[in-house]
């Protein structure tokens, strides 16, 4: 109880001390305050945007796009990451295309991606996908791989079938490994998705921010960044809560 | 050296001592470079070409340019400090203004030009005979950034023709990408540029269903060069004289539009390979700033929402330039 | 656990060693060859598609196009210079980047206060995407050099970050208290305790670091960009020479490929005493 109270007292006080040497920083023009108002002018905009209840539809729009996105990285990652970590042929025919397809900037596949998909959320999801899919599939394979050989033969012996193998040994004994992909690409994935709204954008919080800073509204631009902070910060939290309860005995 | 110098009289001594004096204060003053940003299309030419030409060097000025991506990209770094003049557009200018952000247009930039062939244009597929804003409604137009002045003319061209922007869905593409969605049938109508517009429409199956710029506002200034108010009130002279070196810049380019050289400029600036420059059409660049366009574009700011209520257009543009 | 960064081969089947050596030799189609021939039909499908129409589009040249057009690029120096420029801000803003977190991470896993008043901001920061944080960055510092050395640094920080942070806490405390024991000064534990203990993890770190290092330059370039790859990708899109484009697009995979392999390297003859 009490380290819990401390934890909370350190953070308020962290955060307390850079907003004020913010609004210093703002108000005493040691930066330029049109470019970087103060957290006061920020604060009764973001409150309207709070109040209002209009941060909900593009922050709806945006974490709607990252889910799917996502949700097809995940199996699709785990899915392959199983194949490939099972099997040296498959792992051996896909290894050289997924190393030559990872390194690439998202961006730079813009073009590509407009082509066959067109504007919309279809080449945004897409654009996530791909960007989450590679942590999980990575760490399914060395999860996979890793799994204990006594564990492999045991099951064998008892004539366990290809997929209760699968299901009931080899998924949980990956499982920490797969989780920590999948947390990875979360984080990647809400990037990739912002960033997908920045480059082919119509709604969503990439897009807001993006159009306020074109047409210079930064005092609204940086209430949708708080927005943002908060969901990421939140999302963060509810997938380590998950993964506490998925894996209680793999402590981090 | 000395018995050179001790025949010259007084007065000869004091006379050259002026002149190299005053050579140092003219080149001192020449060092202190202009940084400015430029957009790399054809808009930036006839300041390369005023570089070429030595009409900077002429005025005493030093031009240090570098590469941006337009107003929204640029006019940041501008009040940030990290350039002195930057190209923009009118859109970016007045929504700058209106946030607070003080600006000073000091040279004009690029102007639509109703009589010549036309640089930018609304395409559609062939097969769909589109023809009107009436006709969009239901339908999707792209535009290379939304709430910006391409979509600002876009808007206003469905409004003037008979239709309902409200109804009409606007697409963010980019340029280079809008010829393959309007083929793939992922929207209606295209409001692009040179050379994206002449090289889509040369297969016939797309056409130039409309001109927005010359429907709405034929004679409207669309690019110019801003600096900050303060750089503008304490640099007055360089920027008048940036402004007067740019203007026959511009005059030759305006004269020279094929000549090599300046075919050669294009291709240089704009990354376009010279077949392509060879296909661009001309477009004549305005040797001065017409404020009564910005007030007609400011109307229609107003009534696409992008700005709140007019904005002060005498205190944003330097008098000089009007002339 | 931090995620692992590249792939590695599952092991052959557990048939007798003999048997298995005569059939790996024959066997061919456990060898990457398999994989690099779908790259390679996979480009030959691109390259039938755009010579014979079935896709057409500007922005769909054929694979042999963009071959020739690469090497021209190079030839002529314009990409050269341009990967140039891009790398120098990979070197710089990973330097910073890494530097920052190894000392970061060394003072937050030793002391429990900065740790519980400087964590909680480096989180939030961590969980913001990137993109969201370029356009205040582009108002603060314009679109010069050091906005993209800063956005650098900031993605390459992260991860460094996190591996040196859980190192230093993890660290075995027998050596810690061995430290205590031998009253080794506080420098000297550090310099020949801690780091070479931390040391594993931070390079894992790192590695992941610099792949999202380049990444990350290229991105900004394209954003917000006067010279590198990334403007130099948008200004050819723009020029209608997407042949150029793609080539400056593998050039990318081929770097970025490369400095992982370099990094490993680099890793194996720091980290001597592993073996791997």
């Amino acid at each position: 109880m009490r380290s819990w109270t401390i934890r909370v007292l350190t953070s308020v006080i962290s955060f307390t001390v850079i907003f004020a040497v913010w609004q210093c920083a703002s108000t005493l023009r040691w930066v330029n305050p049109v470019l970087l108002p103060p957290p006061s002018a920020i604060a009764p905009v973001a409150a309207a945007l709070l109040v209002t209840g209009e941060f909900w539809g593009p922050l709806v729009q945006t974490l709607w796009l990252l889910a799917v996105g996502y949700a097809v990285a995940c199996v699709s990652g785990v899915l392959v990451g199983l194949l490939v970590g099972r099997s040296e042929r498959a792992y051996c025919l896909l290894e050289p295309l997924i190393e030559a397809i990872r390194p690439l900037p998202k961006p730079a596949l813009v073009p590509i991606f407009f082509l066959f998909l067109g504007p919309g959320s279809a080449m945004k999801i897409t654009m996530v996908s791909l960007a989450a899919f590679f942590p999980v599939l990575i760490n399914t394979m060395q999860g996979v791989r890793g799994v204990d050989r006594v564990l492999l033969d045991t099951a064998r012996t008892l004539g366990l079938s290809s997929f209760s193998l699968t299901s009931k040994i080899i998924l949980p004994a990956a499982l920490p490994l797969i989780l920590s992909g999948m947390r990875v690409s979360l984080g990647l994935g809400l990037v990739l998705v912002i960033l997908a709204e920045m480059l082919e954008a119509d709604s969503g919080v990439g897009f807001q921010i993006l159009d306020l800073q074109r047409s210079f509204q930064v005092k609204e631009m940086y209430s949708w960044i708080f927005v943002l902070a908060v969901a990421g910060v939140s999302l963060n939290s509810a997938f380590e809560w998950v993964e506490k309860r998925l894996t209680p005995w793999h402590s981090r | 050296m000395k018995c050179y110098a001790r025949a010259l009289s007084p007065g000869l001594r004091m006379m050259a001592g002026m002149a190299i004096g005053a050579w140092f204060c003219a080149h001192a003053a020449a060092q202190t470079p202009l940084r400015v940003t430029y957009l790399p299309t054809l808009d930036a030419v006839p300041m390369f070409m005023a570089m070429e030409k030595g009409y900077f060097k002429e005025e005493g000025v030093v031009v240090q340019a570098t590469p941006s991506q337009g107003g929204a990209a640029a006019i940041p770094g501008l009040m940030g400090g990290a350039y002195d003049i930057t190209f923009s557009n009118v859109v970016s200018t007045l929504l700058a203004q209106q946030q607070g952000f003080k600006l000073r247009v000091i040279a004009a930039g690029t102007k639509n030009d109703p009589s010549a062939k036309p640089v930018t244009g609304l395409l559609t597929r062939k097969a769909d005979g589109i023809k009107s804003g009436k006709d969009f409604e239901g339908k999707s137009i792209a535009v290379n950034t939304r709430n910006g002045v391409i979509w600002l003319f876009a808007r206003s061209w469905v409004k003037k023709t008979g239709g309902d922007p409200s109804k009409v869905m606007f697409k963010e593409v980019p340029f280079p990408q809008m010829g393959d969605a309007l083929r793939n049938k992922q929207v209606d109508g295209i409001f692009t540029i040179s050379p994206f517009a002449d090289s889509a429409t040369k297969e016939g199956d797309v056409v130039r269903a409309a001109d927005p710029y010359t429907e709405v506002q034929p004679t409207a200034d669309i690019g110019h060069f801003v600096t900050t108010e303060d750089f503008f009130q304490k640099n007055q002279e360089a920027t008048r004289k940036f402004g007067r070196a740019l203007r026959k810049g511009v005059q030759y380019v305006n004269a020279n539009f094929k000549a090599p050289e300046t075919q050669l400029l294009i291709s240089t600036v704009t990354k376009l390979t010279p077949e392509i420059v060879a296909t661009l059409p001309q477009m004549v660049m305005p040797e001065r700033v017409y404020p009564e366009e910005y007030a007609k574009t400011m109307a229609l700011m107003v009534d696409a929402g992008l700005l709140r209520s007019g904005v002060d257009l005498s205190s944003m543009i330097d008098p000089a330039q009007t002339k | 656990m931090s995620a692992a960064s590249t792939m590695s081969r599952p092991d052959s089947t557990t048939a007798p060693a003999a048997q298995r050596t005569k059939r790996a030799r024959s066997d061919w189609t456990r060898t990457r060859a398999t994989g690099f021939m779908l790259i390679a039909s996979l480009l030959v499908l691109w390259e039938i598609s755009a010579r014979w129409g079935w896709i057409v589009s500007e922005n769909w040249p054929p694979v042999t196009q963009i071959a020739k057009a690469l090497i021209e690029a190079l030839s002529s120096g314009e990409l050269s210079i341009a990967l140039l420029a891009t790398l120098y801000r990979v070197m710089l803003g990973f330097a910073i980047g890494s530097v920052v977190a190894v000392a970061l991470g060394i003072l937050l896993g030793r002391n429990r206060l900065a740790d519980r008043l400087i964590r909680p901001p480096i989180e939030v920061l961590r969980t913001m995407p990137g993109p969201a944080i370029l356009p205040p960055l582009i108002l603060l510092l314009g679109v010069e050099e050091a906005l993209k050395v800063t956005v650098v640094s900031l993605a390459s920080f992260f991860p460094v970050f996190v591996n040196a942070y859980a190192a230093v806490r993890g660290t075995d405390s027998t050596l810690l208290n061995t430290a205590r024991t031998f009253r080794l000064g506080r420098s000297v534990t550090l310099r020949r305790m801690l780091l070479p203990a931390a040391l594993p993890s931070i390079m894992a770190g790192m590695r992941i670091s610099i792949s999202i290092a380049l990444t990350v330059a290229v991105i900004a370039e394209m954003v917000s960009g006067a010279s590198g790859v990334g403007y130099f990708l948008m200004s050819m899109q723009y020029a209608m020479r997407a042949d150029v484009m793609y080539a400056a697009v593998a050039l990318l995979a081929v770097v970025g490929y490369a400095l992982n392999r370099i990094f490993v390297a680099v890793e194996g003859r720091v980290l001597f005493w592993r073996s791997r």
